[in-house]
């Protein structure tokens, strides 16, 4: 078989700060730990580095929190391990992750799993969100800070959460005019994030010195306005901007125009859940970490027992939480091998991430007034070309289950297989906003990856 | 929940919304039709299968049926569209020079029914389709099939339904959970959500039919699942135009299964290539045979040999990236004759179930012998050897 199967003690899926900090402890705790990552190096969504020989961050300032970063790329890269990047994880089952790589079909045989596979961008639609120059707020920050591309000239960032910092910060880095930042939540609701970052030491220095960056600029955050809408000829070069309500329902009357030539629009995160699905794991659903999230024991476990999951996959938390419980997986293993339980130290620090995290997010939980953006006319599937007023007459006569509006009119089932417009489709096709969506529905592959590397695939399933 | 409705069409896929659409266009506006399905509209077969529609010259009876049935896809297009409806043709290859030899057989099979169907050789097939491997050594090309996307057809046939007719109640997520009848006569249906009082049900519940039926106090019908493993390209890659299919693929597709259906572990499986284009430039890939139950679990093994067969054929389909794969169960009945008209000993009962791999080609034919034998008036064609009495005894 060469190498296109790998064994190993532990596989762990993901190189972020949730991967990164399992692997490190468990490769130094002797044990043989391959890492499954589809970027081309460590870090993550949040530490991305730059291609190697690339210079792109150069003159962007970091926040203090990418010093643990820093630390745990050092580790993570200097520890024994094996690290695979460019692999997508197609299938899996307990002990087993088959994966594509250089475009070969090749499988992890592990005893146990690690799963930190992080969260994807949280896309809810507005006319004009697929112009050129429109993208997520995830993917303006990992073009400035990850590749040295300088999107554009005039910005406008719009969405909710704490990522929309980072992106505003690094567009300013970059040089470029930040015309507005919009926060849909507002003040008043943001505030009850106040007891999660106040106090967590690491959080309140990080909001400082967000703060700071914001003030060098002469830039603010705007608290309670979205886009509505972006226009231009043939790619974006006008948005319209407003006010909107405690429920985030647009205040139409409140509207008016800026210019700009990029846009990111970033509200929240959604836990990527598929792979502990089809490994067995259990999902909830929770508003304040994103949608559906990996159920998980004190420590990290999920109902498969061999598996076991840290960070965005159990709900978005951020990097802090992730490299918390990624630690508490590591732990969780080694305490199995020697018959004891996980260190309390290290169970306590995680749970204390997890607490501030979640007190903070809660105030930017998905606003359900955010789906009324969309209007009839208006794409809700960029894969099938699906608007809204489509997606709608689909619920209508087919039902309104999430699987209803897929067979009603293709919704999500394109290439991205509703990653991108699950989160907010079947509200905006059912207009039960506040209702709890469907669970995912897990289907191979995972992700999308060549009719040949299914064909190829080592082993039976 | 207390209602009443002349008919009620038990079941959401393809037969069920055809047996509406027919139900509508024959009845008086003033019919009050329900449809209730369990799930979603097309969440079940109807949603995890290909899209063919395939007209089978075996027998004259056969032919009458499909052929007729593909003409009401064409129709049914016109009246109402809007389920990407593709009249691509269909393309059937041989590997070897010694499967030309069946192209002959299937000729005349053609000829035989009025009908015609064209031999291609290697240069005129690769003029037609440049994606395909270079030694096929060539086709029989047969105009009359089509494709369409079945879970659209639905809602199409549906919404078309309610047009014609205020009447129509569409019920999604709405399971029967039994009947009510009075000795040999069906009075009632009983949902999750209340009863409907009615007269005139319809089973259209394809390899569920068998549980509708004991349901009503009636013996099991000999519908079984028959498992087939799907696989879908993105967009803008697909190698094809015209709609494949493998020579063996009749033989192997649509003759009576030489496997007892009703011992699930015994089955290994089969395979024969059948590509679809899609009207977004994907391609969809299949299909296997095996019976294995209800189990929509992936038979890796043999879609890994499925998809082989097709790279065989289609050499591009190698580096294609697959978005999904999936398995659909069709509705095998024992003697290879889809069910299709009253169930005798129940007043009022009717099956339209069990089209195995066929049933996107046969629902037109499906829904409108229903909606005839209904109303009362003279069928289509003959319905005869379709009658569900013939499993009666």
């Amino acid at each position: 078989m060469s190498d296109l199967v790998i064994d190993a003690d532990v596989g762990v899926v993901g190189a972020g700060p949730g991967g990164m900090a399992a692997a490190t402890r468990l490769a130094a705790a002797g044990l043989s730990v391959a890492v499954l990552d589809e970027a081309p190096r460590a870090g993550g969504q949040i530490y991305r580095q730059p291609p190697v020989g690339a210079s792109a961050s150069v003159g962007i300032p970091e926040p203090p929190s990418h010093d643990q970063g820093h630390a745990l790329i050092h580790e993570f890269e200097r520890a024994r391990l094996l690290s695979v990047h460019g692999a997508t994880v197609w299938d899996a089952r307990p002990g087993r992750l088959w994966f594509e790589h250089e475009g070969r079909s090749r499988l992890l045989r592990c005893e146990r799993i690690v799963l930190s596979p992080g969260a994807y961008d949280r896309c809810i639609p507005f006319p004009g969100w697929t112009l050129p120059g429109v993208v997520t707020a995830g993917a303006l920050q990992v073009m400035v800070r990850g590749f040295g591309v300088v999107p554009g000239q005039r910005a406008l960032v719009a969405g909710s959460g704490p990522l929309l910092l980072p992106t505003v910060t690094a567009l300013l880095g970059a040089g470029v005019e930040v015309v507005a930042a919009l926060e849909a939540s507002s003040r008043w609701r943001a505030l009850r994030a106040a007891p999660g970052v106040i106090g967590n030491a690491a959080r309140r220095r990080e909001a400082v010195w967000y703060m700071k960056q914001l003030w060098r600029h002469g830039a603010r955050l705007q608290w309670g306005w979205t886009v509505f809408a972006c226009e231009g000829d043939g790619r974006v070069q006008r948005a319209i901007i407003g006010k909107v309500d405690a429920d985030g329902r647009p205040r139409r009357g409140t509207a008016r125009t800026i210019e700009v030539d990029v846009v990111g629009a970033g509200f929240g995160l959604v836990p990527s859940i598929e792979l502990g699905l089809r490994l067995g794991a259990r999902s909830r659903y929770r508003p304040e970490r994103g949608g559906y999230c990996l159920v998980v024991d004190e420590e990290q476990r999920t109902a498969e027992p061999t598996v076991f999951a840290a960070g965005e996959i159990c709900g978005v938390g951020g990097a802090e939480v992730a490299a918390a419980e990624g630690a508490v997986c590591a732990s969780a293993i080694l305490g199995e091998l020697d018959g004891r339980a996980a260190a309390p130290e290290v169970l306590r620090a995680a749970r204390a991430e997890r607490r501030a995290a979640d007190t903070m997010l809660r105030a930017f939980a998905p606003l359900p007034g955010l789906n009324e953006l969309a209007r009839p006319d208006t794409l809700v599937c960029r894969c099938e070309d699906v608007t809204r007023k489509q997606a709608q007459q689909a619920a209508e006569v087919h039902g309104d289950s999430m699987r209803a509006i897929k067979m009603g009119c293709r919704a999500g089932m394109g290439p991205c297989q509703a990653r991108i417009c699950g989160p907010s489709l079947q509200a905006m096709a059912t207009g039960q906003n506040a209702r709890v969506m469907d669970r995912p529905v897990v289907q191979v592959p995972l992700k999308a990856v060549r009719a040949d590397t299914i064909r190829n695939a080592p082993e039976a399933c | 929940m207390s209602e009443t409705a002349d008919i009620v069409v038990i079941g959401g896929g393809v037969i069920g919304s055809s047996v509406v659409y027919h139900l509508a266009k024959l009845l008086d506006p003033s019919a009050r039709i329900v449809l209730c399905e369990r799930g979603p509209v097309a969440g079940a077969t109807s949603g995890a299968c290909m899209g063919h529609l395939m007209v089978t010259p075996d027998t004259a009876q056969d032919y009458a049926l499909t052929k007729t049935s593909v003409e009401l896809w064409a129709r049914m297009n016109e009246e109402v569209g809007g389920f990407d409806y593709n009249p691509t043709g269909a393309l059937y290859l041989a590997e070897t020079d010694e499967d030309q030899e069946m192209f002959a057989v299937l000729h005349k099979q053609f000829a035989d029914n009025g009908d015609r169907a064209d031999v291609l050789d290697n240069k005129q097939l690769r003029e037609i389709e440049p994606g395909l491997a270079a030694d096929v050594p060539g086709a029989l090309y047969y105009p009359g099939d089509g494709v369409v996307l079945p879970m659209l057809a639905c809602g199409a046939m549906l919404r078309g339904a309610r047009k014609l007719n205020p009447n129509v109640v569409v019920r999604p997520h709405c399971a029967v959970t039994g009947f009510e009848r009075e000795g040999d006569r069906v009075v009632g249906v009983v949902t999750e959500h209340g009863v409907i009082a009615t007269d005139t049900v319809i089973n259209a519940c394809g390899v569920w039919a068998p549980d509708l039926s004991e349901r009503l106090g009636e013996k099991r019908l000999p519908i079984y699942p028959r498992a087939g493993n799907l696989a879908i390209t993105g967009h803008h890659v697909s190698p094809i135009r015209t709609q494949l299919l493998e020579i063996s693929y009749l033989r192997f597709a649509h003759a009576a299964s030489e496997i007892d259906p009703t011992s699930v572990d015994s089955d290994k499986g089969g395979h024969a290539v059948n590509m679809q284009p899609q009207r977004n430039g994907g391609c969809l890939i299949g299909s296997t045979r095996q019976f294995c139950g209800m189990d929509k679990e992936i038979n890796r093994e043999l879609l890994q040999r499925s998809l082989l067969r097709a790279e065989r054929y289609a050499p591009g389909v190698a580096a294609a990236p697959i978005v999904r794969t999936w398995v659909g169960l069709r509705p095998y009945s024992i003697d290879n004759h889809p069910l299709i008209g009253p169930w005798d000993p129940v007043d009022g009962f009717y099956i339209a179930a069990g089209h195995e791999g066929l049933g996107i080609s046969m629902a037109p034919i499906t829904g409108l012998l229903i909606a005839q034998q209904i109303a009362g008036v003279e069928t289509e064609i003959d319905v005869t050897p379709y009658l569900p009495s013939r499993f009666v005894a």
